[in-house]
């Protein structure tokens, strides 16, 4: 009996250790057998999913924190061909849903391109769109389920970000715009776009949730605020749409900046465009420099840059704001006569009397007694012919021609000191008239406040340009300026508080000659003149009310700087005044 | 009693086969039982590992979807509190543009100018693999690797 215990015990040991060998033996044999490789790559292909992560695009705000350029979630509508049963029924849906041709789906799952396992029907649709279409594949799968309709499956549904602008239109001069592959085009969106758009990752996500650690963190594209104050842009955008309407001008820009650190405060272009709707851009600008022309069109300004000719004279002691000269209504230089711009001679005029009639000789005079190696000098170190290095996309330079350019000839010398035969862009003219109402310290006009990463706040302190004229000369010429304006009781003056300015009428040229009919206005102005928080510029291009600057651009500016005293709640000067002498 | 017979039955007793067949196959389900212990541990902190896995899997997925409704809501407010809607409500409720000349400046005492937007002045703390404790992504066998690891090391 304990015999035949033990037989059958070493029998059931051997079978059991057999079977155990055979495992043993087979799995080796797995292992190393020819389909090893293959199972083995199986197995890693469905370990890993090559996924990108796409960083969502930095937001732009406004310096009060308004939204300017955010982000919305749109969705990309696709077809799992492999798993569709009723193509019918998604044609049907899809087309009636997004206003689709049925046929054009119908064809596009029936005949798709070869190899393909997933085709898209439609990109970049709205929200509650997609949401509609979700229900409605919800219901039909329920009724699926009990046998009546084949249903919507296969619709796919893929969620990503859109640029998205909530203030459509506002500022669209200064943000710029981005297309559909994400890349950002002029303004601020062109300007940063790398640091907007962050870094997308390209990594082999593990299925194996053991190892869930492996995502990767990535980090948000760059979120900016700018410095312009949104109220304010809306006040200019309104103010020039008027003004255009009331002087019958081609175009316009408003810039208001403040003169102390070179802040954009608003930036204001006639043509705009919604910057949701990007496409519509060929239709709206014929070229590209007409996205933005307070950065990228250069124009003769004429008589504002009489303010620079006349800091010039100052800080190089040519002249005091008490030198006289006889005003004969014209003057040679080159072999040209240059006349005033009524023509008429003003007899003994002291250098305010200058500012405040503008008088070319006057400027001419001056300038002539100069010469011409120190006025050049002082308009290439207040920045002419060369970038201001705004932080926007497009920027373009004006040109000065100098003494030894082929085109140079002795009368420039005559018209550059009144701003003709010389281009600059609105915001090269500000940045150098800003040296005079900034004591002589020329800032570096900017758009950027603050950039967001990674949860912090990283500011942009403000930059200066150097100090091409001395503080006195600054301080002696704003003061001349806000006198040539309440002399001449201009349409510029702001109650309540102290502007310094000077208006601007250039002829424009056509076929080579230039046209007395047809003119640029411009103003540019500061204030309070003790204490300038603002600067203001303001460029009609050909007003048909009225060619002169003094009747056209001087009221703007008015009526744009009244509008700033309130947004940045600056108090009248004599309230001001008070509260710095408690 | 003859205490030579006890001693010889104690011996037979020891050395009976049934008996040292009974040790062996008790030493045997030890080690079986033993081992079972180990493979039911392994099993356990395994799929507690999968589970806190697929966990943070849905956690960060949950995270872009807040952040993705979160995108949406603040671009809707902007919109609904834009500049131009925000005007056109404020005429359809009868208010009008005020004209500078109806302006009064008044100065209040304790009033200061609003400062610029401020978005974040301090760093926020980010979920990253960093953070996560060892406890939620570490099998037993790298415990005992780590382990063994820093024992040698202090040896």
């Amino acid at each position: 009996m304990r015999q035949q215990y033990a037989r059958r015990t070493q029998v059931l040991t051997s079978v059991l250790g057999l079977i155990a060998f055979a495992i043993i033996v087979q799995m080796t044999r797995i292992q190393n057998s020819a389909e090893a490789a293959v199972f083995s790559q199986q197995a890693e292909n469905y370990a890993y999913e090559l996924k990108t992560f796409y960083p969502d695009r930095g937001e732009i705000y406004d310096r009060n924190g308004r939204l300017l350029a955010g982000n919305k979630t749109v969705y990309e509508i696709g077809v799992d061909l492999n798993t569709v049963r009723d193509a019918h029924a998604i044609a049907f849906a899809v087309s009636s849903e997004l206003g689709m041709n049925y046929d054009q789906v119908m064809d596009a799952i029936q005949n798709p391109p070869e190899g393909l396992s997933y085709i898209v029907i439609a990109d970049f649709v709205e929200a509650q769109q997609a949401l509609n279409l979700q229900e409605l594949k919800k219901v039909l799968q329920e009724q699926a389920a009990e046998g009546t309709m084949g249903g919507l499956t296969g619709l796919q549904f893929k969620s990503h970000p859109q640029r998205s602008y909530p203030e459509e239109s506002l500022a669209s001069n200064l943000i710029g715009f981005v297309t559909r592959e994400g890349r950002g085009y002029f303004g601020v969106e062109g300007k940063y776009d790398t640091l907007l758009a962050g870094n997308s990752v390209q990594v082999l996500v593990p299925t194996d949730p053991n190892k869930a650690f492996e995502i990767p963190h990535v980090s948000n594209g760059t979120t900016l605020i700018l410095t312009i104050n949104r109220d304010l842009q809306a006040a200019a955008e309104q103010i020039l749409d008027k003004s255009l309407s009331t002087y019958g001008a081609k175009s316009g820009t408003i810039v208001v900046m403040d003169p102390r650190n070179g802040e954009v405060l608003a930036m204001a272009g006639s043509r705009r465009m919604d910057l949701n709707k990007f496409w519509d851009y060929t239709s709206i600008y014929d070229k590209d420099n007409q996205f933005n022309p307070a950065i990228s069109t250069p124009y003769e300004p004429g008589s504002v840059t009489k303010i620079l000719t006349m800091a010039a004279a100052l800080d190089s002691n040519t002249v005091t704001p008490n030198t006289t000269y006889l005003d004969t209504g014209s003057v040679l230089i080159g072999g040209v006569t240059i006349q005033n711009w009524d023509r008429q001679p003003w007899g003994l005029q002291s250098m305010v009397g200058c500012l405040q009639h503008s008088l070319n000789v006057c400027m001419v005079t001056i300038t002539d007694r100069m010469g011409a190696g120190v006025f050049y000098d002082y308009m290439d170190a207040f920045g002419f012919g060369h970038l201001t290095g705004v932080d926007l996309d497009g920027e373009v330079s004006g040109r000065l021609k100098v003494p030894g350019d082929s085109d140079w000839y002795p009368v420039d010398l005559g018209t550059n000191s009144f701003g003709q035969g010389v281009t600059a862009t609105p915001l090269q003219v500000m940045m150098a008239v800003s040296s005079v109402a900034n004591n002589g310290r020329m800032v570096v006009p900017h758009t950027l406040y603050a950039m967001v990463r990674d949860g912090r706040q990283y500011n942009v302190p403000a930059q200066f340009a150097g100090s091409p004229i001395k503080e006195a000369t600054a301080d002696t010429l704003s003061e001349m300026l806000a006198i040539s304006l309440e002399a001449e009781a201009s349409l510029a003056l702001v109650p309540g508080y102290r502007v310094a300015g000077k208006t601007g009428t250039a002829q424009i040229p056509v076929d080579g000659f230039y046209d007395s009919t047809q003119t640029n206005t411009s103003f540019i102005g500061w204030g309070p003149v003790d204490d300038p928080q603002f600067m203001i510029y303001v460029w009609l291009e050909r007003p048909a009310e009225s060619i002169w600057g003094a009747e056209t651009a001087a009221p703007v500016f008015a009526e744009m700087a009244e509008k700033t005293v309130i947004l940045l709640d600056i108090p009248p000067d004599y309230i001001r005044q008070q509260l710095v002498a408690k | 009693m003859n205490i030579p017979n006890v001693n010889h039955y104690i011996h037979a007793y020891k050395v009976a086969p049934w008996r040292i067949q009974r040790q062996w196959i008790g030493s045997a389900l030890l080690a079986v039982v033993a081992l079972a212990m180990v493979a039911a541990l392994y099993l356990i902190v395994t799929s507690r590992a999968a589970i806190a896995g697929r966990e943070i899997q849905d956690l960060t997925f949950s995270i872009t979807v807040s952040q993705q409704v979160s995108g949406d809501l603040q671009t809707e407010l902007a919109s609904l509190t834009s500049a131009s809607a925000m005007e056109r409500r404020a005429l359809e409720l009868g208010f009008r543009p005020v004209e500078p000349d109806e302006v009064e400046y008044l100065v209040v005492s304790g009033y200061s100018e609003p400062e610029p937007f401020i978005l974040s002045a301090t760093q926020h703390l980010q979920l990253s693999a960093l953070t996560i404790a060892p406890e939620y992504n570490q099998s037993l066998l790298d415990w005992m690797d780590e382990k063994l690891l820093s024992s040698r090391g202090m040896q």
